[in-house]
């Protein structure tokens, strides 16, 4: 049963990832591989001002928005003068620079080694301490930010992107501002990869650099690949399915000397597969370019 | 003066001169052509002035204001829309969707707006699908409307992409080749259109580039006729076209 719990948990936390990423990749259209350095400074920036500064859950939540917020526009700034290619390559040294300050500023955050002891969150005076806790205070927090970004996708501003992704001089000239829309969504989406980076960190309560890489970035990328992007039911359904993906994968009673290769081989085959039958995902509603 | 002015411009592109010292006037109630062979500039002025490219030499106005140098969702912005020769529709979208993005006004795009406004938010949603339904019938789309737009002939395209234009209400309008692609049913209706909405509303400044000399003649006041990135002539629709050299240099006879 716990092993469930933990396994909706953990797709709670993705979904939040791949929601707010659906709005840059999605909507905007545009590859961005640094979410997991958003996910990753979320999670050291709740970390650090819980253990350090002493503040409580909540506001270490919101201050990691803000925080993150800042990050996100630094790193969209730049990125956004490009288009294409560019952009996923400038999107790509930004997720270099971040984890190597993470692996390397040993003072603040241990490098390699990790926080270990990271506080359980505490509501109100309440701790939440066991995994069913756990589940209901991950789910709250997925549902709003689902709602948020539902109601995000649905607004003109949503649209506006859309209409950029689709054709970005068209839309232009029909007074959309390409730099601001896409600036905008990408610093959304860097917040809410935020809010996952603060729940991760105290579901877990160890936190270290290895989570939040470039192959993290990628698995978000591949999960709306595979569910498909442009709307809700796409990333939902990838999320769900990359995540029990290899869990299932652990059933087929392979031989354990060969257990682990055969489940990343089998892994990779299913998403090459995917993208011949598939190429707009499970359920998507825009092919990536 | 009221109206679309560009002065001297001039345009390098790849070390060729594309643009030469242009000046034209667009005045408002009048549609005004530019006419000339493959190459001569045309689309070029079009991206001059919507800010798509920036002349190296030269100013446009509108409305005495000088609009030098913005970028285009600014030039937008100040009323001047643009029909794109290879049509640009959002073939993501619906037919229904492709106006309503069109027509949503600037203010309710920022992200937050929804959560300041949502009350003002729906009767926007409201008023901007009534106003595409409108425009979509006019063009005759409207049975068509929640099909993906990427379904669609590129005729039909090209009709959405007027459709697109018309429902956000620009006082001037750049169309780059309106009529081709189109059936001779689908071009008289967006003749017939373009000259209601000049007739109807004096305030409208319309500038076409079409080839269909058909179409120059029947619905343009003035033309330009432009050479190699430059004005060769310039006057009522019936005198340039009926000019010698004109007819020597681009229609051939």
């Amino acid at each position: 049963m716990n092993y469930i719990i933990h396994l909706i948990i953990m797709i709670a936390i993705y979904l939040i990832l791949t929601l707010g990423l659906n709005l840059v990749v999605g909507f905007g259209g545009l590859l961005s591989i640094c979410q997991a350095v958003f996910y990753g400074i979320g999670a050291y920036a709740t970390t650090l001002l819980m253990m350090k500064v002493g503040v409580g859950f909540m506001a270490a939540v919101l201050l990691s928005v803000l925080i993150t917020g800042i990050f996100a526009l630094a790193i969209g700034i730049p990125a956004l003068k490009f288009r294409g290619d560019p952009f996923v390559l400038v999107t790509l040294g930004f997720q270099a620079i971040v984890f190597t300050i993470l692996y390397n500023w040993v003072e603040l955050t241990r490098g390699p080694y990790g926080i270990p002891g990271i506080p359980r969150p505490s509501i109100a005076g309440y701790e939440v301490t066991e995994l069913p806790e756990y589940l209901i205070l991950t789910s709250l927090f997925a549902g709003v930010i689902i709602i948020f970004l539902v109601i995000i996708y649905r607004s003109p501003f949503g649209l506006a992107l859309k209409a950029l992704r689709d054709d970005e001089m068209a839309a232009e000239g029909l007074g959309k501002p390409p730099f601001y829309l896409f600036l905008g969504a990408f610093v959304i989406s860097g917040m809410v990869a935020s809010v996952a980076g603060s729940l991760y960190a105290t579901y877990v309560t160890y936190i270290d650099p290895t989570s939040f890489t470039l192959d993290e970035s990628i698995f978000l990328l591949v999960i709306l690949l595979v569910g498909g992007t442009g709307n809700l039911k796409g990333p939902v359904v990838g999320t769900v399915f990359l995540i029990l993906l290899p869990e299932a994968l652990r059933f087929l009673g392979l031989p354990d000397t060969i257990a682990p290769n055969v489940r990343q081989i089998l892994y990779g085959l299913i998403i090459v597969a995917f993208m011949f039958l598939r190429p707009r995902g499970i359920a998507g509603e825009f092919k990536l370019r | 003066m009221v109206g679309l002015k560009i002065k001297n411009l001039s345009k390098t592109l790849l070390g060729m001169e594309i643009i030469r010292k242009v000046t034209a006037t667009f005045l408002p109630g009048r549609i005004t052509a530019l006419v000339g062979p493959n190459g001569a500039g045309k689309t070029t002025i079009f991206n001059l002035i919507c800010g798509y490219l920036t002349p190296d030499n030269g100013a446009v106005f509108y409305d005495d204001e000088d609009i030098t140098g913005l970028q285009p969702y600014q030039v937008a912005r100040k009323g001047i829309g643009r029909l794109f020769q290879d049509v640009r529709i959002f073939e993501g979208m619906t037919v229904l969707e492709n106006v309503v993005t069109a027509c949503m006004p600037y203010a309710s795009e920022s992200p937050l707006f929804p959560f300041m406004r949502p009350l003002r938010l729906s009767r926007l949603y409201k008023h901007a699908r009534e106003r595409s339904c409108y425009w979509l019938e006019f063009v005759g789309l409207y049975a068509k409307k929640d099909y993906p737009a990427s379904e669609l002939s590129f005729g039909q395209q090209k009709l959405l992409a007027i459709a697109r234009l018309l429902s956000k209400g620009f006082r001037v309008m750049l169309l780059d080749e309106p009529a081709s692609g189109l059936s001779p049913i689908a071009t008289k209706k967006v003749m017939a259109t373009l000259e209601r909405i000049v007739s109807e509303d004096r305030d409208k400044t319309i500038v076409v580039v079409e080839h269909n000399m058909k179409v120059v003649t029947e619905m343009a006041d003035w033309v330009y006729f432009m050479n190699e990135g430059q004005v060769a002539f310039f006057g009522r629709t019936d005198h340039v076209l009926g000019a010698r050299e004109v007819r020597e240099m681009y229609l051939g006879f």
